[in-house]
């Protein structure tokens, strides 16, 4: 997914001294699992785009302040699926809103029926969902990359798997 | 779920690349913090980079960027309104009335902060606490409650109510911070107060609405919103008014909300870093840039004062 925590703070510590190869190193590493974990939050592919780019444009402007002891992959995904959660619940409120998205390539029926699966979740229940299945973080990591308490974690998880369970299996 | 691709990654993939390159491009480096003791090398960064920046290819990147995200000749700062009318103002470093020369006054470290009617206090909450303050950041009250969200308020001079969201539930509560009542399972979404003392909210499986009169729930409440909205496109955002498209610009656009006077709209803008005025007619636009440095981060949430 991305590249060894070694490979990650080197090419941190060079795009903060401005090289630009190793800042594109950096994108490329994390544009795909912070589009595909917006995505699955939003479902929209424009919006996912949308978040996922603001993310990163995020990340240009706190580059100089970053912290390279620190993982990016993490403060990266916290963003994306905070503000992918947030967008989510803010178009429950907003059926005027417009979503024009971009044509879907075919899938695969299991990510079809995937994708239907996780609609029936809440944006709260789904990011869980993504951050543990598609990010792999543990659910302590999730507890403290949403700011939530353990248990909450796990009972949203439980349940979300409970919803799932026949098609991930 | 590890194998799952997202539609159009690559090309989402370049067209991303394509914006965040040029922000790189041209950002500006900051002087390295004090666990780096190295003054002179850093001063030497700044000074190469203020170089570059300065230099006739240098204001080339930074002039292309602004082209390509935001307004051009917006004002650097946010100067003034270009209404009578007040803006309240959170976000990460707290809450802020902005007044119409430009001038600010931080009330503290809350989120979620909205008007009272007449805009004579704001509702706003803490950790676990809702607060009701007065325009100087005086508290007038508080209700401890389980991280309260989204509170919002309604009505007369003489009856007024906040809903707000707190613990999976729907609550409203007088404008005075008595007779807390809950109304029912709320998700995370901040409710609307709509004519006639409705609340519309979601209860997890759709939308509602709360009579507070009747004191009945009306089920598939019907969400008539009338004035500007946001439309998002694959890369773009658009203003969009009695179905005429006002402003179009690059990324996402978080909020538009209409001045009292009904004239004017404001369009945050995070993508640009910028605030949006816009005069409906005759057409205007005033861009007002670095928004995140005036309000230590850009603002989650705007509102005018006061609806009439």
């Amino acid at each position: 997914m991305a590249g060894s925590g070694r490979d990650e703070r080197a090419w941190v510590r060079r795009a903060q001294a401005g090289s630009a190869s190793d800042f594109e190193a950096l994108f490329r590493a994390h544009w795909g699992p912070a589009y595909r974990a917006a995505y699955l939050v939003v479902r929209d592919a424009g919006a996912a785009e949308d978040i996922a780019q603001e993310a990163f444009l995020s990340a240009v402007r706190s580059l100089d302040r970053f912290d390279r002891r620190r993982p990016f992959g993490p403060w990266l995904h916290r963003i994306v699926v905070n503000r992918a959660i947030d967008w989510a619940r803010a178009r429950a409120l907003r059926p005027e809103a417009e979503e024009v998205d971009v044509a879907a390539p075919k899938r695969p029926e299991r990510d079809e029926e995937l994708l239907r699966e996780l609609d029936r979740l809440s944006p709260e229940h789904r990011a869980v969902i993504v951050l543990r299945y598609l990010l792999e973080y543990t659910p302590g990591e999730i507890a403290e990359l949403l700011e939530l308490p353990r248990g909450t974690v796990n009972s949203r998880l439980r349940r979300g798997l409970d919803s799932l369970r026949e098609r991930l299996e | 779920m590890k194998d799952f691709r997202a539609p159009n990654e690559p090309e989402a993939a370049e067209r991303a690349w394509q914006l965040v390159h040029a922000a790189y491009r041209s950002r500006e480096p900051v002087t390295w913090p004090r666990r780096h003791p190295r003054p002179l090398i850093a001063g030497a960064v700044v000074a190469a980079a203020v170089a570059a920046v300065l230099s006739p290819p240098g204001r080339s990147v930074v002039h292309s960027l602004r082209k390509a995200v935001g307004v051009e000749n917006a004002q650097t700062e946010l100067f003034s309104l270009p209404t009578r009318a007040r803006l309240l103002v959170s976000g990460r470093s707290g809450t802020w009335i902005v007044n119409p020369d430009g001038s600010r006054r931080r009330l503290g470290a809350y989120r979620d902060a909205a008007w009272s009617p007449h805009g004579l206090f704001i509702v706003a909450v803490k950790r676990n606490e809702l607060v009701a303050l007065d325009s100087k950041g005086n508290v007038r009250w508080t209700l401890p409650r389980r991280s309260p969200r989204f509170p919002t308020w309604t009505g007369t001079f003489t009856d007024t109510r906040i809903a707000y969201v707190a613990g999976g539930r729907l609550h409203i509560v007088a404008g005075d911070g008595t007779g807390d009542r809950t109304i029912g399972p709320a998700a995370h979404v901040p409710p609307v107060w709509r004519p006639g003392r409705i609340v519309v909210y979601s209860n997890g499986h759709g939308v509602v609405g709360y009579d507070t009169r009747s004191q009945k729930v009306v089920r598939h409440a019907a969400l008539r919103v009338g004035g500007p909205t946001i439309r998002r496109r694959a890369r773009q955002s658009e203003v969009v008014l009695g179905g005429r498209v006002l402003f179009r610009g690059t990324g996402v656009f978080d909020q538009v909300v209409r001045s009292p006077d009904g004239r004017w709209l404001l369009v945050t803008w995070p993508t640009a870093d910028q605030w949006i005025f816009i005069r409906i007619k005759p057409r205007k636009i005033v861009g007002a840039s670095r928004i995140s440095g005036q309000f230590g981060g850009f603002p989650t949430t705007a509102s005018w004062c006061c609806r009439r």
